[in-house]
Order: structure tokens, then C-alpha cells, then sequence
């Protein structure tokens, strides 16, 4: 309804007298005026660049319709590179899903400053991902990087000497860990918040060990939160690229990198609609780990 | 062209997302400019100049400074003829710029490309109704290109090349002269590619290159797989992408590199405190195929982009616009100049890619007409047995077979 049919409306009820009706709409459509911002905004961000790449997705270079950029999905190198993109999502999801869950459990015993400090720290360390990260971590571990050198120097300890590498497979995954496991931080502290000390000294008080405090409160209590932080540390740490593009030449198949060389690249041609293909089946894989997300929370939450 | 594709991305999605600003003057009275095909029909050199100054800018994409010299030709054009250069995505791809023709907002769209050759064809047949994104335009030095590499009927022509070379820093202990010396225990972890050869011609080119080194051919580079298979297996091959920026950082200290990248790369370490040091392998000499200019038959500004493409193909000898002197000079500075006069006293594009270590594709012709300056000798390190060889080139088909067998062969090595 447009601005001016609406006053219209408006004016012509009071005049009738049917004060409020139009109240009540009017009401309605200021609601609805509120999120309007956000909706274009997811809209034009996300819902039309995600058809385009449908489209796209779904015609070859000479505008012909044609499923064959999807089928290639389940062959070969494209098979491989979900699996690769899979398995570096994974290990660094479990990963930093420790590390992230043993931080908040030292964060909530602790009080002041250094709580803040840790919470702050982890803000900053979440948004810290791309090519900054990539290269800070060149800076502190590569071979001639800070870190490298003082081990080197001070510890007489090559790392390099043996097997140790930041431009591999586990370079990639502890690189990630390095945003993953703030991200834990941030998104599971609430839940460890919520532990009450009330249920530990009632466990106490009822002649409870620890391990029974454990395997019957906390596990109970966090299991939820914390499933639920692991699928968002999936799925940020499988559509993650720039990290992952700074550090590696290919060999490590991929599927973000994948999409950059076909849709980016100077080698492959007459195939961009096979990259719109390779996000759709991102895009996928990411609308199930959210749903699984959003069934975890509400689970959870009719407990 | 590419050396990474990071921000390419990211440009990549801001070209995809951003709204089409509203575009500065039409230039629809220059309609002569849109379809001249060469210059005799777009009025001579000094009506081209004077509708480019009238246009004012010039957009280019994916074109990186320190590629074949680029930022000479870049500086120098701007300062001759007053037109501002908008590079977008510096760090982008071929693929790229064939999708910023068609989908870009008009005033940002790209004016002339500079793609690898393996997507000739995709540019031929890319606009709506299945026809060239490219316009016909015959620069003058036409003839001097070589058949294989223009298309009869002008519509996108060959530009210049490079020669696969090593780069070391200088401080390692043995410095390699061939690329069998690679595999030398001394560069564990240290030898670099630059990028993955099914998304960087220079990779792929590389690759190729260590087919004929180790006794392949351009046909089948199974064994320049098998070449980097090993280095992988005995720990020499680096993860990190040869790229300037990785290798400021130390790793890699042996690379695989175009001739035309080696002088950017130097100054880049020297800024550093770093030396690094090129040399021609003794054990193959390939070059890559050329890159390829097109003119947008959707160009926002036709008459820039032409001269854009006359300047860099031109053979002229001449000097950079910041080294011209005398009436050139108070020209430039007043604004007042004769155009053709100033463009034949300018170095042309074709000499600048020498200067910068490519191999312009007008350099038979150049040569034999003396108009060639002389390639910097300072760049490579002396290998004489490396210089007896002879340079060759893969074809197109070449590249294309390569590319099917490293889609599936690379993420194994």
C-alpha cells in the first residue's frame, strides 16, 4: 500500500469514525516499515546474488540449459575437494571446539580484568580471518618468521627440522583453529555462564562427586550449546577462503579455492557456470548444518 | 593475468553487488569512436587522442604494476595524454574480465582486457546473442603481429609473453642454473610455483616447462607432474604461492617466475634489503602463450580504449612521458599537444613489455627494423648453455590438453 493511499484510508476511517481500525493498520505497517531496511538489505546481499548464482548455475557459457555442471559434482575432483573442504572443516571444528570450550570453563572461574581481557581478545580474534591472519601467521611461524627464529636461537629448536610445515594440510587447520576457537569462545561462553553454583553445592550437598556433577549437570546442561557451537564452526570453517587462498598453490583441494580458479582463474575456461554449481553445493551443505543447527536449539529448548 | 586471486574475489563480488552508479557523460555523439576499426577510420592519431582526452578515463581490470612493466605504460600514458586509468582488481583473472564485460555497470565496465589465451574463444562467443564481446580494431602495427596470434578479422590480437625463469634469493648456498637442480636437499620446503596451474597460466606454463626438462614434451606434461610429484615427495615443494609477497616473506627461496615478473620482484626485495637473483634454466626454454588484448565492443570509452591498445602495441623507440624533454615536454605540462606528434616521440608499449623482461610479440618485426630496444641484461643472471637454447610455445590445444590432465593430476601430486 503506498504512502498516499494510505492516508487516504486513514483520513476517510476518521471521518467514519472507525478511529481504531486504522489505528491498528497503521500500527501494522510501521512494523512492517521497521524491518523493511534488514529485508532489502538480505535481499539484495544474499537472496539475489544467490539467484544469479542459480541461474547461472544451471545454463553453460552459451546460455543453454543444462544439469551437467551439477552432475560433475559427484565425480572426480569435485568429489574430492567437498571432501577436503569437509575434513579441514571438521578437524579444525573439533579442534578448536576443546579448546574454545576449556577457555570459557578458565574464563567463568576467573573475575575483573582478565575476563574482559579474554572476551575482548576473542572479539578481536574471531574478525581477525582472511589474509591478515594468513599473514601473521607467516610472519610468526614460516621459516624465517619471529616465533621461528627465537625457537631457533634461543631453544636450539628447529621446527622445520622435521615434518612441521604452515604451508599444509595441518597448516591450514592450525591457522583456522587461530579464529575458530575465539569464535567457540564467544558463542559458548553464555551457556557456561549459566552453569549456576547453586547446582554444584546442591550436587555437593547431596554426597554428588564431581564426575556425577559432570556426567549428570554439565554435560546435560551444555550438551545442546555446545553441539550447536560446532555446527557454526563447521560451517564458518568450510566456507572460509581468503586464509586458505593465501596459504596454499592447489594441492590442496578445496572447494572455495576451487570456485576462485573457475570463476577467478585464467586457465579453465567456458566453465564459470561449474563454479555457480560448486557454491550451490556449498550453499547446501551449509542450509543443512543450519538445519541441524536450528533443530539442536529446538530440542534444547523443550527440555 | 594473476598472481593471486584473493582480493580478486572480493572485487569480484563488490563488481557483482555494486549498483549501477549512475554513469558519468554518454559519449553517444562519438558514436565514430564505438566502431572505427582502425586508425585511419577513427580520424588519425590526433582526433583519437583529442576524443580520449575528451572522454578522460580509461578503465582497465586485473592489470598487476609489476607485470611486464605495466606501470611504465600505465604512468606514461596518463601523463602524455592527460587520461586517468581505473584499474579495477588488480589481482584478477581472465575469467574475470570476460564476466566484468558482461555484467559490470557501464561506467565501471572494462574498456580493453588483456586475457590468457585459453579464453579466446569463451570472449567470442560471450554476449547475449552468442557474438564477441570484443569490437574489430586494427591497431597500426597490424602486420608486424604475428598471423597465429590476431584474429583475421581484428578482433583480438596477441600482445607479448614470457619465458619461464628461476628466481632464488642470493644468499643460499648453491644457486641453481637448470630445473633439475630443484631437487637439491638444500632447498627443503623452500621451491615455489606461482599458483595452482589449473587457475594461473604461470603455473600452468611452469609445469610445462618441467615436462621438457625432464624429457616430455608440451604434447603430454605427464612429466612435469611426475617432476613436481617428486618434489613434493623428497619435501622440497613449498605450499606457498610464489607470489612477491610470499616470497618477501622468505618462503619460497627458489621459484618458478615469468621473465617479465623478475624486475618488480627485485625491487620489491631490494626495498627489503633482500637480493634476488634470476636465471634462464639451462634444461628448457619454453615461453607462454602470448596474452591477448580485446577492445569492448561495450567500451565506456571507445576512443580511450583504442588508443590505450595503439599505445601498447606501438614499436616506437621514444622515451617514457616523464623522460621526454624539449617541446614534448612543455607540451605535456601545458596540455598542449599535437597528438601524433607526442605519440611518435613516446616509448611504445611493445618496448616498455622489453624493458620490463617480456617478450613483446612484435619482436621479430622490431628487431629486424632496429626498433627493438635492447632487453636489460642486468635482470638475468649469465648461463650460457641456457641461451643456446631454443624458445618454444605452446599452442592453444596444447594448454587445453594440459589443463584436463592437471584438473585431476595436480590435487594429487
Amino acid at each position: 500500500m503506498s504512502q498516499t493511499s494510505l492516508q487516504s484510508t486513514l483520513s476517510h476511517q476518521t471521518a467514519e469514525g472507525a478511529l481504531p481500525v486504522a489505528k491498528r493498520m497503521f500500527r501494522l505497517d510501521k512494523s512492517f516499515l521497521g524491518i523493511l531496511p534488514f529485508l532489502a538489505l538480505i535481499g539484495y546481499f544474499f537472496f539475489y546474488p544467490l539467484a544469479v548464482v542459480f541461474n547461472e548455475s544451471i545454463h553453460d557459457s552459451h546460455h543453454h540449459l543444462t544439469a551437467s555442471a551439477y552432475k560433475a559434482l559427484f565425480g572426480g575432483d569435485y568429489r574430492n575437494a567437498f571432501i577436503g573442504s569437509f575434513e579441514l572443516a571438521a578437524y579444525s571444528m573439533a579442534i578448536s571446539a576443546i579448546i574454545g570450550a576449556l577457555i570459557c570453563w578458565a574464563v567463568v572461574k576467573t573475575q575483573g580484568h582478565a575476563r574482559k581481557l579474554i572476551i575482548a581478545a576473542a572479539g578481536v580474534l574471531t574478525s581477525t580471518g582472511g589474509i591478515p591472519l594468513a599473514f601473521s601467521f607467516i610472519a610468526a611461524f614460516g621459516q624465517e618468521g619471529l616465533v621461528t627464529k627465537i625457537l631457533l636461537n634461543v631453544f636450539h629448536w628447529d621446527i622445520y627440522g622435521g615434518a612441521f610445515d604452515i604451508y599444509n594440510f595441518w597448516g591450514i587447520v592450525l591457522v583456522y583453529c587461530f579464529f575458530q576457537a575465539p569464535l567457540m569462545v564467544i558463542i559458548f561462553i553464555p551457556a557456561v555462564e549459566n552453569l549456576k553454583v547453586e547446582w554444584q553445592e546442591a550436587n555437593e550437598t547431596l554426597g554428588g562427586s564431581r564426575i556425577a556433577y559432570l556426567r549428570f549437570v554439565v554435560i546435560p546442561v551444555l550438551a545442546p550449546a555446545f553441539i550447536s557451537s560446532c555446527l557454526l564452526l563447521f560451517a564458518s570453517g568450510f566456507s572460509a577462503y581468503a586464509t586458505a587462498a593465501a596459504m596454499s598453490n592447489g594441492t590442496i583441494p578445496l572447494v572455495p579455492l576451487l570456485i576462485g580458479n573457475l570463476v577467478n582463474g585464467e586457465v579453465l575456461a567456458d566453465q564459470a557456470n561449474q563454479g555457480d554449481a560448486l557454491a550451490m553445493g556449498m550453499i547446501l551443505v551449509c542450509v543443512l548444518v543450519f538445519g541441524l543447527y536450528a533443530l539442536v536449539m529446538r530440542v534444547s529448548r523443550k527440555k | 593475468m594473476r598472481k593471486h586471486f584473493i582480493l580478486g574475489t572480493v572485487a569480484a563480488i563488490a563488481v557483482a553487488i555494486l549498483p549501477a552508479v549512475s554513469s558519468a557523460p554518454s559519449f553517444a555523439d562519438d558514436s565514430t569512436f564505438a566502431t572505427c576499426t582502425d586508425l585511419a577510420s577513427c580520424g588519425g592519431m590526433t582526433a583519437l587522442i583529442k576524443a580520449a582526452q575528451a572522454e578522460g578515463s580509461l578503465n582497465i581490470t586485473t592489470v598487476l604494476r609489476n607485470w611486464a612493466d605495466y606501470g611504465d605504460a600505465i604512468d606514461s600514458f596518463q601523463a602524455a595524454f592527460g587520461v586517468h586509468i581505473n584499474d579495477d582488481n588488480p589481482d584478477g583473472g581472465s575469467s574475470y574480465e570476460i564476466k566484468s564485460i558482461q555484467t559490470a555497470p557501464e561506467a565501471s565496465a572494462p574498456d580493453v582486457v588483456d586475457i590468457g589465451a585459453s579464453h579466446i574463444a569463451d570472449a567470442m562467443t560471450g554476449n547475449k546473442s552468442g557474438g564477441s564481446l570484443f569490437a574489430p580494431y586494427k591497431v597500426a602495427t597490424w602486420n608486424d603481429i604475428p598471423t597465429a596470434w590476431k584474429d583475421p578479422a581484428g578482433y583480438w590480437f596477441g600482445n607479448y609473453s614470457g619465458q619461464i625463469v628461476l628466481g632464488y634469493d642470493a644468499k643460499l648456498k648453491v644457486h641453481p642454473t637448470k630445473i633439475s637442480d630443484l631437487l637439491n636437499p638444500a632447498y627443503k620446503k623452500v621451491v615455489g610455483i606461482a599458483g595452482d596451474p589449473t587457475g594461473a597460466q604461470e603455473a600452468l606454463i611452469t609445469v610445462m616447462t618441467a615436462s621438457v626438462a625432464n624429457g616430455g614434451s608440451l604434447d603430454n606434461v605427464q612429466k612435469g607432474v611426475d617432476f613436481f610429484h617428486k618434489l613434493k615427495t623428497i619435501g622440497n615443494l613449498s605450499g606457498a604461492n610464489a607470489d612477491s609477497t610470499h616470497i618477501a616473506t622468505g618462503n619460497p627461496k627458489v621459484w618458478f617466475d615469468y621473465s617479465f615478473n623478475a624486475l618488480g620482484t627485485q625491487q620489491a626485495g631490494a626495498q627489503i634489503g633482500k637480493t634476488f637473483n634470476y636465471v634462464k634454466p639451462s634444461d628448457a626454454a619454453v615461453m607462454g602463450t602470448p596474452y591477448i588484448f580485446g577492445v569492448s565492443a561495450t567500451a565506456p570509452h571507445p576512443a580511450a580504449a583504442r588508443l590505450w591498445v595503439e599505445f601498447l602495441m606501438s614499436e616506437n623507440k621514444g622515451h617514457l612521458a616523464k623522460d621526454l624533454a624539449g617541446d614534448e615536454a612543455t607540451n605535456v605540462a601545458a596540455g598542449t599537444l599535437d597528438g601524433a606528434k607526442l605519440f611518435a616521440s613516446l616509448m611504445g608499449g611493445q618496448n616498455i613489455f622489453t624493458l620490463g623482461g617480456a617478450i613483446p610479440i612484435e619482436q621479430a618485426a622490431m628487431a629486424k627494423k632496429k626498433l627493438l630496444v635492447p632487453s636489460p641484461t642486468s635482470i638475468f643472471q649469465s648461463n650460457p648453455a641456457a641461451d643456446k637454447l631454443t624458445l618454444q610455445m605452446p599452442t592453444v590445444a596444447q594448454q587445453t590438453t594440459a589443463t584436463a590432465l592437471l584438473k585431476t593430476a595436480w590435487a594429487k601430486i
